[in-house]
């Protein structure tokens, strides 16, 4: 009797063994994402030197002659021709440089004062809190497209009174502005991570040894919010990205050299003969926006993020 | 259980004296507060250990933290090495305050995740600029073997790939740097497991003697209390009920909450039977605290007097003070003026 028992346990043991552990590999959406963004930005970059990307404003002649739209999406143009001729897939990969250099400085420009305001507020509290608490309470309260549309005007206001503005055209102005509605969702999630990290025992003990505000808040503080500051920021980029598309697409775009929302724009009122000019600019808007959601959301679950407060 | 007296304070030059020490806080905008301390006085002899026992919520750890001014004290006094702590400011402060230091709870979250564990123990010596480059390594060194830690793995380990007990030990190597004459032990071991415990008890009771410390010991384990203060302090609601030197609080706890604590310790014996007077209900809200003793909505011995008046501590024994109206032993306390009158 015991001796099969312990044959049998035997056997459990032997069918159980644990299954050999594998390196979890990270979802078909990271890895897309990853790919898309990486290849995005090398061609986008060194559009120049690749041979299958067409200058943005080499126009394709068919039979010697440009033409409306002469061509649909095929060998030669593989995104096919927009209006003036232009090959879009070129256009597209062209369009991206302005696109995510815009997207990035401002998310660079938000973080920095996302930070300054959020880190000053949650770990003084009190008064200063109470006043960040209002302009950040403000700024999202306010319709974030309306509030874009009045700073970019005002802006323009403002250049044609003081020459000293010259350098502000309009790629700066909208970096301007979406770095400053970047800077109200940054500033609450640094706020509320930073009034978590202040009570934290660390925090105590270096203030029991003595270290000054500023030395905790460089040393013990910012290092540790490191984390939930690239989550937001790679989230954010791809809401600003899009951002500038809906800007451009309401007219406040950037002219030249050219970008996703104003080649949407261009392409939209006939889509209807060529559906390409506007569709594929527009996939690519999508594809990035989507891509850095997904990047955005998998750092958030790696550093438990919580959602709410982006 | 008032504790409101000062009785047991001792007239020899203390280290620390704490008078009247009341910590609140606000709860949010509703203009009422918590009081986490409610007017304790303690005392601290120079190589003393003082144990600070009670249940969680009583204000133990809050106690602690108004010492070191972490939060300030929203009102009361704390004389350490003949100064007055809670009217100093900027510099003075902090300079003050290295020469006490403070153990924590929970040891992961005292050290920052994101620094190397030798920084961490340097940082002290980094903010005050002590001594030459070399005489800080030396001294962190020094210190880190004292405490058990290899210093060749503290300069390219993080915090996380040390265990609770080595981390804890990591603190305690930190808190030392500076040879502070006052270390306030936060239940230092309550997050440990039983063998560890005592690893870092050892390791608290040999660098006690080897720097010539004193110590603040806040725990809710009685066990662990017992072997390691000289002086007991037992507290409920932000208040004391009883001060005795160690030995003679378990011998003959006079409280009626010292009492059921001390029951409520498990005997690791079988044969013995079980029979203990339980603790019943809830801690009152510190918000709403009972008028009169705060013990009496739980207290087993409650009299009418205990809800209207509050008990001073008085001394039942030499060194034995207690604040209760009828205690376990020691006779009912004197009716007082104001109440008879009243």
């Amino acid at each position: 009797m015991s001796a099969t028992a312990e044959l049998i346990s035997a056997d459990i043991l032997l069918a159980t063994k644990p299954p050999r552990r594998r390196r979890k590999f990270p979802s078909l959406g990271v890895v897309f994402a990853f790919i898309w963004l990486i290849s995005l930005t090398v061609c986008t970059l060194f559009a120049a030197y690749i041979p299958f990307i067409r200058d943005y404003d080499t126009q394709i002649k068919v039979n010697g002659k440009t033409g409306r739209y002469n061509l649909g999406p095929g060998w030669t143009a593989w995104m096919g021709t927009d209006a003036s001729s232009h090959d879009v897939f070129a256009r597209s990969i062209h369009g991206a440089r302005i696109t995510l250099m815009i997207g990035v400085l401002a998310t660079i420009m938000g973080l920095v004062l996302g930070t300054i305001l959020g880190v000053l507020a949650g770990y003084f509290g009190g008064k200063v809190d109470r006043v960040v608490s209002i302009i950040v309470d403000c700024l999202l309260a306010l319709p974030a497209l309306l509030l874009a549309l009045l700073l970019v005007y005002r802006m323009d206001d403002l250049k044609s009174v003081y020459t000293w503005l010259g350098w502000l055209d309009r790629k700066w102005e909208i970096t301007l502005t979406l770095g400053i509605l970047a800077t109200a969702p940054l500033a609450r999630i640094v706020r509320a991570q930073t009034m978590g990290l202040r009570e934290r025992e660390f925090v105590l003990a270096a203030r029991s040894l003595g270290a000054k505000g500023g030395r905790v808040i460089l040393r013990e503080i910012l290092p540790n919010l490191v984390p939930a500051m690239v989550t937001v920021a790679i989230t954010g980029l791809g809401i600003l990205i899009a951002a500038e598309g809906a800007l451009a697409f309401l007219g406040l775009g950037v002219e030249r050299p050219v970008t996703w929302g104003k080649m949407i724009i261009d392409g939209r009122a006939d889509l209807k003969r060529a559906w390409w000019a506007t569709v594929f600019p527009a996939t690519f808007l999508f594809l990035t926006v989507v891509s850095f959601n997904m990047l955005g959301d998998r750092l958030a679950r790696r550093f438990d993020i919580r959602e709410a407060a982006i | 259980m008032a504790g409101t007296g000062k009785a047991h304070l001792r007239t020899e030059d203390a280290l620390l004296r704490v008078e009247d020490l009341v910590v609140r806080f606000p709860v949010g905008r509703t203009g009422l507060f918590v009081n986490a301390v409610s007017g304790i006085s303690l005392d601290v002899l120079k190589g003393e250990t003082l144990g600070l026992v009670g249940e969680s919520g009583c204000g133990k750890s809050t106690t602690g933290r108004a010492i070191m001014q972490l939060p300030r004290p929203t009102s009361g006094s704390v004389m350490f090495e003949g100064r007055e702590l809670t009217s100093m400011t900027g510099d003075t402060m902090r300079e003050a305050r290295t020469r006490m230091q403070m153990i924590f709870q929970d040891p992961i979250s005292s050290l920052n995740p994101r620094r190397k564990v030798r920084d961490i123990v340097m940082e002290p010596l980094t903010i005050w600029k002590r001594g030459t480059v070399a005489e800080r390594n030396a001294r962190v060194d020094q210190v880190l073997e004292e405490v058990g830690i290899d210093p060749q793995r503290a300069a390219e380990s993080q915090p996380h790939q040390f265990s609770g007990g080595q981390c804890q030990r990591i603190s305690i190597a930190r808190s030392l740097v500076l040879s502070p004459s006052l270390i306030i032990c936060d239940e230092p071991v309550s997050a440990l497991d039983v063998s560890v415990q005592a690893q870092v008890l050892n390791l608290l009771e040999d660098l006690k003697r080897q720097y010539g410390l004193t110590l603040i010991f806040i725990a809710h384990d009685l066990a662990v209390v017992k072997n390691i203060s000289d002086r007991v302090a037992v507290m409920y609601l932000g208040k004391i009920c009883e001060v005795a030197k160690s030995d003679d609080l378990y011998r003959e706890p006079a409280h009626h909450y010292t009492n059921v604590l001390l029951n409520s310790i498990p005997v690791p014996d079988p044969e013995i039977a079980v029979q203990r007077t339980a603790i019943e209900g809830e801690i009152p809200s510190p918000v709403f605290p009972p008028a009169g003793c705060r013990f009496h909505t739980r207290c087993p011995g409650m009299q009418e007097r205990c809800q209207n008046e509050e008990p001073q501590l008085r001394e039942i024994n030499t060194g034995h003070f207690v604040a209760c109206h009828y205690p376990v032993h020691g006779g009912e306390a004197p009716v007082s003026i104001r109440t008879a009158g009243s």
